[in-house]
């Protein structure tokens, strides 16, 4: 310390005067104080991945629901004098390492030899139909089952799983083992045996997956309800004669939230994926609808003469599945207590 | 521990009958007979076939009928290749999908261990970031999309590799790695996270401050425990690479399990739907079984437990 | 005077957070004997735990880091230290016992396997000597049948043996600084007596200096020889045993000892506690860190930082209180009831200069 003695004894005999810090001062906090979901959120804006996420899903939302309004192609309307023809965008066909020049594999411009007037921003089909127009109506019908099972799963996982974990004793025993049988049971066959019963069609794919998919959701709002029900705040609130709904709602329920939606946000892309694969092998949405995993399964059939087929709506689903994940992994990271500083 | 692997194995046999009895009354809802793609066919004809498939029987008999085949590792018969019994064409099905499986799980696990303990050791390093990228991408592109790419890039553009034969051992690669993407990836995010509460610990703390090397706390005393945790995902991985063989093994031509019963579907051949349904439930229910006897044999905190905890 | 074995001069530790950096310990100087046992007294986040993990350099790096000072072991500066030199002082030279004896040991190893590895690893012992000494130190520590023990592992065992068993595990190579981080707090109180019973016995037997950390004045009677007391990372009082009891003179060590509840407190003595929180070491305050929650605190405490000043040899107080224009003032009733006069304070508190304690 530099400071000399005699500096220090000469220091003026008025700093030593009494000054007791206000009641407000020694109270201060120091930083603003934050509740739960104001702090998660905080934390989730710092995670990278968790706002490409959030971007990329932005993105592809905005191209679903206004994407096939784009142009007046329709995703039904067939044209076979157009049939295969290449992505063309004309704003993007300068750029030669894009696959937007309307140039087949072997670079020759399909568009001048057909003499096709109109642009196909991502190509057609072999029945030549747009597939900008199919793809982002694709896009449509995978998010919509996606999140109808994540909805779905949601509901009766919490009833299921709540019911079970406060009740406990007998009831809890019983709904346990019978979910233990469920878990046991390999989903995709179910999902597999469900679809031939009864047609491929939206309904009946997310029905499909939410028989055996709401277990996952159960057990985990009943392992967090246990947890949480013997906790000294759920007691404290019981002996001071809360009732029972208001234990649930605001003591329960709240606290059991993090996890429950990071499982949801799981849920989306495995149902996204699950469809898709369905679609793959055979047991997709029916002609003419289709899902992106249809115009994958289609695009495949002719991946070694017209890989664009295949390739938009796999980069597309792929793009969706990234970005639920990504936002999944965030908000777990932002939703878990024991990262909180 | 000898407890709680009778009840294990009481809970499987329950499962097991519960499928195989749902299977049963579901396949009897379908639409469709063996008369279905046969050609045109005389009464007198087609009443010798449904009295060959026992069709004509009711259906309580028929029900006890299947399940003592069963029992006796019977499947019954196909309806498409004529008379060839359903355990049959699983067996010369399996071969295939065995070694793939089976090189897609090895390859899988050692690869995500690998990855999630670089990952962990290299916290917040740019090996930390690049690996978690990557694994996030593996969870995120649909088996099928990475094995189309793989026989496009690989096979197509690239000619290295066949584009779909089976014959020789070269020809498992790229749907070995087509399985595989999904398990590594997995499994690196697991390990990634097990490795980093580890790491946290204090017994870690305690091991450095016996003043073991850093290398040393991470071989001897963090692995080993992350490990533990990681047996657990076998299960749902077997599940992940059983599902993805269904495409994998179309998409490159190989003769095995997951063809076969994509084919049957697409032809409405019941009884081999049904018996590959089984079948597949079989291996899942004992691998989850073997999973949890495993789990409490390298746990010491559950093997000297005595059960579960 | 007996032989110095460590020497910390003006230690700075910080973590990088997402706030800032935290700095937790913000220029600490203190030494230890052969053979003594030192006490360090703070409420959490004092930066008690993080000094003492310093010495070992075990602050997990990033986001900590050791950012200025010494650290005196030996005629080498640990500070500065190559990892692979440390690691031979680690476990060997200096041990440590931390908190929770219930996540401290490796669940999937066996107790006798974690008492070996710092003989294998220092001694060079093979294993069969290892299992030997290993077995020896069951004993010593107080553990019956220590050759079923030895085999067993940790969640076979309670939490005080728990704590035994890292007892042993430090002690393994007769280190010279034993470094026990709150050992007794997550044990129960029949448990802790024990536990320090035998730290105590096992330091007489090995000749072993102590660390011993805790946020229990109570404890420290017990233990120590001499009490440094820590607040918002820097030691703000510090002497023997006696002194911080009998003679304090610091307002916070006048606060903890006010809030400690001794057989002795009579009935109508009433346990008092200190106001406010711990400083937050984002912003450490200006001037004297206690000020906010003292109600001794003087104007020139909100705006200078208090020097350290003698009050004997051994006593050292950071606090603008025994500055000669301070006024007098008078300590609460708990600490006065106790007051001893102590023969060998000087006549007035002596500024110090240059390096501190």
């Amino acid at each position: 310390m530099e400071t000399n003695k005699s500096k220090i004894d000469q220091l003026s005999p008025d700093l030593f005067q009494q000054r007791k810090a206000g009641e407000d001062e020694a109270e201060k906090i120091e930083r603003p104080s934050l509740n739960f979901w104001q702090d998660a959120w905080i934390r989730l804006r710092k995670s990278k991945g968790a706002i490409v996420g959030i971007i990329i899903t932005a993105i592809i939302m905005f191209f679903a629901i206004f994407g096939p309004s784009m142009n007046d192609h329709k995703f039904s309307d067939q044209n076979i004098r157009h049939a295969k023809l290449p992505p063309k965008i004309e704003a993007l066909s300068g750029i030669s390492w894009l696959p937007f020049d309307g140039k087949d594999a072997d670079g020759f411009d399909v568009y001048e030899s057909r003499q096709v007037e109109v642009n196909y921003w991502f190509g057609t089909d072999d029945l030549g139909r747009d597939l900008w127009t199919r793809t982002w109506s694709g896009t449509r019908i995978s998010l919509y089952i996606g999140i109808l099972a994540a909805i779905i799963d949601f509901i009766i996982g919490i009833s299921y799983g709540g019911i079970s974990a406060y009740y406990g004793g007998r009831v809890d025993d019983v709904m346990q083992r019978i979910i233990e049988i469920l878990v046991g049971i390999p989903n995709l066959i179910v999902v597999i045996l469900f679809i031939l019963i009864f047609e491929p069609g939206i309904f009946s794919i997310t029905m499909a997956m939410v028989i055996t998919g709401w277990t996952g959701m159960a057990r985990i709002v009943r392992g967090q309800v246990l947890q949480l029900k013997n906790q000294e705040f759920v007691l404290a609130s019981r002996t001071l004669g809360a009732s029972s709904n208001r234990l649930i709602f605001k003591h329960l329920l709240p606290n059991v939230m993090g996890p429950v939606i990071i499982t949801t946000m799981f849920t989306v892309p495995a149902a996204i994926y699950t469809e898709a694969f369905l679609s793959f092998i055979g047991l997709g949405i029916a002609p003419p609808r289709a899902s992106l995993g249809s115009l994958v399964n289609d695009g495949y059939r002719s991946i070694q003469s017209f890989p664009y087929m295949m390739f938009v709506p796999s980069v597309v689903i792929s793009l969706i599945i990234l970005s639920f994940n990504l936002m999944a992994d965030g908000l777990r990271d932002a939703l878990d207590p024991k990262m909180r500083k | 521990m000898v407890r709680y692997t009778i009840q294990r194995l009481v809970y499987m046999i329950i499962t097991l009958l519960i499928i195989a009895t749902a299977t049963f009354f579901l396949m009897k809802l379908l639409p469709g007979s063996p008369l279905t793609n046969q050609e045109r066919l005389s009464p007198e004809q087609q009443q010798i076939i449904l009295d060959k498939y026992g069709l004509n029987d009711p259906l309580p008999v028929q029900y006890v009928k299947y399940m003592t085949g069963l029992a006796q590792g019977d499947l019954g018969l196909s309806f498409q290749y004529d008379n060839r019994p359903v355990t049959q064409i699983i067996g010369d099905r399996i071969g295939p999908s065995a070694l793939l499986g089976f090189q897609a799980m090895v390859l899988g696990a050692i690869l995500g261990i690998l990855v999630g303990i670089i990952a962990a050791i290299k916290h917040n390093t740019w090996l930390d970031y690049g690996s978690t990228i990557l694994a996030v991408l593996g969870i995120s592109i649909p088996s099928f999309v990475f094995a189309a790419l793989l026989q496009y890039y690989v096979g197509v553009k690239l000619e290295w590799l066949p584009v779909a034969l089976w014959g020789e051992y070269k020809h498992t690669i790229l749907p070995t790695l087509a399985l595989t993407v999904g398990v590594v990836a997995t499994i690196a995010r697991f390990m990634r996270t097990e490795m980093l509460e580890i790491l946290n610990s204090d017994y870690i703390l305690l091991a450095k401050a016996k003043g073991i090397s850093k290398v040393g706390t991470v071989v001897k005393h963090a692995v080993r425990n992350a490990m533990i945790p990681i047996v657990t995902i076998l299960g749902p991985m077997t599940v992940a690479v059983m599902t993805g063989s269904l495409v994998v093994e179309r998409i490159f031509a190989v003769p095995g399990l997951g063809e076969q019963f994509v084919l049957s579907i697409n032809t409405n051949d019941y009884t081999v739907i049904m018996g590959i349904t089984l079948f597949f439930s079989v291996l899942f229910i004992a691998v989850i079984f073997l999973v949890d006897i495993l789990y409490g044999i390298i746990d010491p905190r559950i093997r000297l437990a005595g059960g579960k905890k | 005077m007996s032989k110095r074995i460590l020497e910390v001069n003006n230690l700075h530790v910080s973590f990088n957070t997402h706030g800032g950096e935290v700095k937790a310990v913000r220029g600490v100087d203190f030494h230890l004997d052969k053979g003594e046992t030192l006490a360090i007294v703070g409420e959490s986040g004092s930066g008690k735990s993080v000094t003492t993990k310093a010495l070992m350099r075990l602050i997990p790096n990033p986001p900590g880091f050791i950012k200025g000072g010494e650290i005196h072991f030996e005629g080498k500066d640990l500070a500065k230290l190559p990892e692979k030199q440390m690691e031979k002082i680690r476990g060997k030279d200096i041990s440590m016992i931390f908190q929770d004896p219930m996540t401290s040991l490796n669940p999937t190893m066996t107790i006798g396997k974690q008492i070996m590895e710092p003989l294998v690893k220092h001694q060079n012992m093979n294993k069969n000597d290892a299992r030997k000494r290993a077995i020896e130190l069951l004993k010593l520590v107080g553990l019956p049948s220590p050759e079923t023990r030895f085999k067993q592992y940790p969640h076979q065992f309670s939490g005080g043996q728990r704590q035994r068993v890292v007892i042993a595990i430090a002690l393994a190579c007769n280190p010279k600084i034993l470094i026990a981080d709150e050992p007794t707090t997550a044990l129960d109180v029949t448990i802790q007596a024990q536990i320090l019973e035998l730290m105590k016995d096992l330091q007489t037997k090995i000749e072993t200096s102590i660390i011993f950390i805790t946020h229990d004045l109570g404890v420290v009677a017990n233990v120590a020889d001499r009490v440094a007391v820590m607040y918002g990372g820097q030691i703000v009082e510090s002497g023997t045993v006696d002194e911080i009891f009998y003679d304090p003179r610091h307002p916070y060590t006048w606060g903890l000892i006010g809030s400690m509840p001794t057989t002795d407190t009579e009935g109508e003595a009433e346990l008092v506690a200190i106001p406010g929180t711990p400083p937050d070491l984002l912003n450490p305050p200006k001037g004297d860190a206690f000020a906010l929650r003292s109600e001794y605190a003087m104007k020139i405490d909100f705006e200078q930082e208090p020097p350290y000043y003698k009050v004997s040899d051994t006593h050292f107080v950071k606090s603008w209180l025994m500055h000669p224009s301070a006024p007098q003032v008078e300590p609460p009733e708990a600490v006065k009831v106790r007051h001893r006069k102590m023969p060998s304070n000087y006549a007035e508190p002596v500024l110090v200069e240059g390096v501190r304690a």
